[in-house]
């Protein structure tokens, strides 16, 4: 529509507005992670320990960076290690469990090296480990990957020399939805039975293998109250203060 | 129980223990506790009064000190007694001394000889009928009789026992936290008893501690956590072999 002004001046001219630009990724909000070692397990300790603990492990933390990883993720380690050439010793390999509470908290990394395969179990918080780098992000089904010992070797070799993929800061972590080959039975677990809950495994078994593996569900366990243990308050709380003595 | 790494890499396993609400209660001389030295009676963590009797509630009351849930006494020399009443630190002890830690082990109730003594039992097939986990023979023909103090089925647990030569690491002053190399007898939280080595390969090391005690008012302002010289700070880097 024109502007029809009662003075004779034209109309003034006007700037079109200005784009807003909505930057997506800081828009979204910032990933949540809280590394499970802080988490307090269930039990009659006094919450003193686990402060003074936290504590600690802050202090760590502020001097080496611990990077976000989870149970799938490729990492290479350096530890210093006296008896070597060069003093330090570097191992790539997938991380495939993370256990331990407090400042014992480990992590397994798996390769195969010259068709052998190796399993190395690192102390997050060991003072020898001089870098941790995350050489790939993903995500696997499981939260435990033991069952790639019983699978076929090719989905535990990964190169010692690969180059770091370079990502943004995602809002979510990958999820590859692989499933795994696996050798012929016999197996180091019987991953097929209920109790491991694998979801990761492309199992060729006959179906009354299957069947017969179903016989050791226990479908009572996930409604047994005494078992459930919360913790979305305390890692909300652990969170805060985590964050707060890591800006400082 | 913690890990802890010194400075060449190495870990070791640490029990924490807390001093919690320590007072010296009374002083035994040496006549009346008829022994060669005067005794100090301390306790440890505060209780609710009136669940115990007058009469012991009388050692309390003269100290000027709310009930105390464990109570023991330790042998001192002459130049090293103290006023009842004075609260007891953590900083009484120092990185780099050696302890025994004293305290009830976990009671495990009536067992039987293989868990209690460690016995071997009996084969689990090749016939062995109703005897799997039993003692077997008690005694020989020509004894005729069962000896006494022979290892049978019993009450397991709940006794004092110590475990000896411990290294302390670290110390909180501010929680008056102390950092125990090893594991110490007891549960969870149960209240436990520290005392200076009575092993002779350990003298050495007990130099120049606080003597008599460390006072709270004595004008030294301590650090809030003092470390051995070996233990790995985590405000330094990373360890390097160079």
């Amino acid at each position: 529509a024109y502007l029809r002004s009662s003075d004779a001046e034209p109309a003034k001219f006007k700037p079109p507005p200005k784009p807003v630009i909505i930057d997506k990724q800081k828009q979204t909000t910032e990933r949540r992670f809280l590394s499970p070692e802080f988490i307090p397990p269930r039990g009659r300790t006094n919450p003193l320990k686990f402060s003074i603990e936290r504590k600690d492990m802050i202090q760590r933390r502020k001097v080496f960076d611990i990077p976000e990883f989870y149970v799938g993720h490729i990492l290479a380690v350096t530890t210093a290690e006296p008896n070597a050439n060069d003093k330090t010793s570097r191992f790539v390999g997938i991380c495939i469990q993370r256990g331990g509470k407090g400042l014992g908290a480990t992590f397994v990394l798996r390769n195969v090296i010259e068709d052998q395969g190796v399993e190395i179990c690192y102390e997050l918080y060991n003072p020898r480990i001089q870098e941790i780098q995350v050489l790939k992000l993903e995500k696997r089904l499981d939260d435990n990957l033991m069952y790639l010992r019983d699978a076929l070797p090719e989905y535990s070799t990964f190169d010692v020399n690969m180059k770091p993929q370079s990502y943004l800061n995602y809002e979510e972590v990958p999820v590859n939805k692989l499933q795994v080959r696996m050798k012929p039975k016999p197996w180091s677990k019987r991953w097929e039975r209920p109790k491991y809950n694998v979801k990761g495994i492309k199992f060729e078994l006959p179906e009354e293998k299957m069947k017969e593996a179903q016989k050791w569900s226990q479908p009572w366990l996930e409604f047994d109250m005494m078992r459930e243990y919360d913790t979305s308050k305390i890692e909300e709380k652990i969170w805060k203060e985590v964050n707060e003595a890591l800006k400082k | 129980m913690m890990p802890i790494w010194t400075k060449s890499g190495k870990k070791h396993a640490v029990t924490l223990l807390k001093v919690q609400d320590c007072h010296v209660l009374k002083y035994v001389s040496k006549e009346d506790s008829d022994g060669k030295s005067p005794k100090l009676i301390v306790g440890g963590k505060n209780g609710s009064p009136f669940s115990i009797s007058e009469s012991e509630m009388k050692i309390f009351r003269e100290a000027g000190v709310p009930r105390k849930q464990k109570i023991t006494s330790f042998k001192v020399t002459d130049d090293a007694l103290i006023k009842p009443g004075t609260p007891l630190y953590a900083a009484h002890f120092r990185p780099g001394q050696v302890v025994d830690v004293t305290a009830k082990t976990i009671g495990k109730g009536f067992q039987g000889v293989m868990k209690r003594w460690g016995f071997k039992g009996q084969p689990a097939t090749h016939g062995q009928t109703k005897t799997h986990r039993r003692p077997g023979a008690i005694s020989t023909n020509k004894a005729s009789k069962v000896y006494r103090g022979k290892k049978m089925p019993g009450r397991m647990g709940n006794i004092y026992r110590t475990s000896f030569g411990l290294k302390v690491w670290r110390i909180n002053t501010k929680h008056d936290i102390i950092y125990v190399n090893g594991s110490v007898p007891g549960h969870k939280n149960c209240l436990v008893k520290v005392k200076d080595t009575k092993l002779p390969g350990y003298k050495d090391c007990n130099k120049n501690p606080p003597f008599p005690t460390y006072f709270a008012d004595g004008g030294e302002e301590l650090p809030e956590d003092l470390y051995d010289e070996e233990v790995f700070q985590f405000t330094e880097p990373s360890i390097t072999y160079a």
